[in-house]
């Protein structure tokens, strides 16, 4: 396994892109990063600009003004970068599929690498979904 | 109570109704055309706050809510009015009174179709401004679909 | 001149210098998790950290020109000159030169100033936003810090070389043990928290507020040159510091006692405090620390 890889899995900077969500999981994604499940000591870090980050999480259903943003915000992200879909609504919409706002889902925006339904999900599960992406990319690689 | 009795004896001629839904909880009904003066008595005499205005499309008509709270009682007081044209609704802006209704006017608007006469400026708030013109998403007569 | 560049580039320059202080970063964030009762990072979390940032894609904005990509290597550039002048006149026959104090003075400037080139290049609102307040900031820190410096200048009877100073207090006792040096250790204690960019005076890179501030359009390289200077300079201001204030012992035990003791005095004043608002830093450093420091100054030439 590359250098690159290993040191990428193991310190992941995460910035946070919020099409319009109803909060719910945003609060969840804060609760990951205090001292109850701590994140930091993943490596995991809240950083403020979108060119330091690795991991782009989008939460919410991107209606049309936001898929604009979201395409322009993935497009200024530095590669290597993973996306992560939290919630039920960036993960397939749910309940808004058929709203007059919503034109498409999160990944047809963006490609995503992983998906974290729940609404809002546990930070348990947000923390195990981190584990799996992680072991994705280090599979990636050996193969 | 004492601010209730102010309210009922300098608007006893515009209250058409008045519902005491609990002590610190009371709608009236009113006309589209005293809603000015309704909201202007309200807020230069009486001291109360402009909150947010709600609007719903019911089988009667578009009826607007018009949400004003006293804050030193934690009395709020809600104005309805109902507007029977559902071809063309019209109002008078309230926005001129207070700037805190200009953007709630512009929901309003693009989402059910109501006309504020007077407005300083009508555009699109929330949804994109290559809308269809004619297209209100809340209207019940409308079926949920996109663009 | 093999031999210098060797030092430059090995110890007690470049590679010294950065493990040291990519440690003591590693300190200052497992203090702090403890402090809010959580586990923190393991011990190579910063290492890793420069690793993976020196493998990223490193993006240009439109508009910007070479000064973009050049700003963070002048700044790492003399922050590892001083860090090899400092080492070297620690070392056990004090070497040096006359006027070697005022030159690492200028040296510890230039890493601010490449922050502030580097984010005016960047074309973006934000990060001039950030070189405004950085630009405030340095203003403001010099100040006081000159003055410190130049009282400690008196109490060694006038001599502007390390090594005079260090013999100067080997003979006789460490300056932090008088009036007039406990008050210029507290000034440079407060004027390095700032040099640093630490909580309560890193209003320029306030991730809340502006986005991470100067460095907001950095990415890759460049940006992990920027923290490598940070850390360097974590390693490089304390023992300056120990140098002029505690310079009695200087075996290896002690100055190691010594730099743990002036790290845990930032973590903890880093811990406890919020940050700034711009105004309210500048009106610290230009009153009350200033005060301080001149106090500190007439004090020394009483010869308290």
């Amino acid at each position: 396994m590359s250098l690159k890889i290993k040191a990428l899995t193991k310190s992941l900077w995460v910035f946070h892109a919020a099409t319009s969500p109803c909060n719910n999981c945003d609060i969840e994604i804060l609760d990951v990063l205090t001292p109850r499940h701590d994140a930091e000591r993943f490596g995991i870090t809240l950083v403020g600009s979108v060119r330091h980050a690795d991991v782009l999480l989008v939460t919410g259903v991107p209606n049309y003004k936001t898929k604009e943003r979201l395409k322009k915000l993935y497009s200024q992200v530095s590669r290597p970068c993973l996306v992560v879909a939290i919630g039920n609504c960036a993960c397939g919409r749910i309940m808004f599929k058929e709203s007059y706002n919503s034109p498409c889902p999160v990944d047809e925006v963006v490609p995503v690498d992983l998906y974290v339904p729940g609404c809002p999900p546990k930070p348990e599960a947000m923390i195990a979904g981190i584990i799996k992406l992680i072991n994705k990319v280090k599979g990636k690689e050996k193969k | 109570m004492h601010i209730t009795e102010s309210v009922k004896g300098k608007l006893s001629n515009k209250i058409t109704d008045w519902y005491e839904h609990s002590p610190k909880r009371i709608y009236i009904k009113a006309k589209p055309q005293d809603i000015k003066s309704i909201a202007s008595v309200l807020f230069k005499d009486l001291g109360f706050r402009f909150i947010i205005a709600s609007g719903c499309d019911t089988p009667e008509g578009i009826e607007i809510l018009y949400h004003f709270s006293y804050d030193r009682m934690g009395l709020i007081l809600s104005i309805r009015v109902l507007l029977k044209d559902k071809k063309k609704p019209e109002i008078e802006s309230i926005a001129k009174l207070f700037p805190a209704a200009e953007w709630i006017e512009r929901e309003i608007w693009e989402l059910l179709g109501i006309n504020f006469i007077g407005h300083p400026k009508l555009e699109h708030l929330l949804l994109i401004d290559e809308w269809p013109k004619g297209d209100y998403p809340l209207r019940h007569d409308r079926n949920n679909k996109g663009l | 001149m093999l031999k210098t560049f060797l030092n430059y580039l090995f110890f007690p320059g470049f590679l010294f210098s950065a493990c040291i202080g990519l440690f003591a970063g590693w300190v200052d964030r497992k203090v702090t998790a403890r402090i809010q009762y959580r586990v923190g990072p393991p011990w190579y979390q910063n290492f890793i950290d420069i690793v993976k940032l020196s493998s990223k894609e490193i993006i240009i904005p439109e508009g910007a020109k070479l000064t973009f990509l050049l700003a963070p290597f002048f700044g790492l550039l003399s922050t590892i000159l001083a860090a090899t002048i400092l080492g070297k006149s620690l070392s056990v026959n004090i070497l040096g030169f006359t006027g070697d104090l005022i030159v690492i003075l200028y040296l510890l400037v230039i890493p601010a100033i490449a922050m502030i080139i580097g984010a005016s290049s960047s074309q973006n609102p934000l990060a001039s936003i950030g070189a405004s307040r950085e630009i405030k900031l340095v203003l403001a820190y010099e100040l006081p810090f000159i003055l410190s410096i130049v009282a400690v200048i008196v109490k060694s009877g006038g001599s502007i070389q390390l090594g005079r100073i260090l013999n100067h207090q080997i003979n006789l006792c460490s300056n932090i043990f008088s009036v007039s040096g406990a008050l210029a250790f507290i000034v440079a204690l407060l004027c390095i928290q700032a040099k640093l960019g630490f909580v309560p005076f890193d209003a320029s890179e306030a991730e809340q507020e502006i986005m991470a501030g100067t460095l907001i359009e950095y990415s890759g390289l460049p940006l992990a040159v920027f923290k490598l200077t940070k850390a360097i300079l974590l390693y490089t201001l304390p023992i300056f510091l120990i140098v002029l204030f505690m310079g009695n012992d200087m075996s290896l035990l002690f100055i190691m006692g010594k730099y743990l003791l002036i790290l845990v005095l930032i973590i903890l004043i880093k811990n406890t405090n919020p940050r700034l608002r711009i105004d309210q830093a500048l009106r610290f450093f230009w009153g009350p620390l200033t005060f301080l420091a001149m106090v500190a100054l007439v004090l020394a030439f009483f010869g308290l």
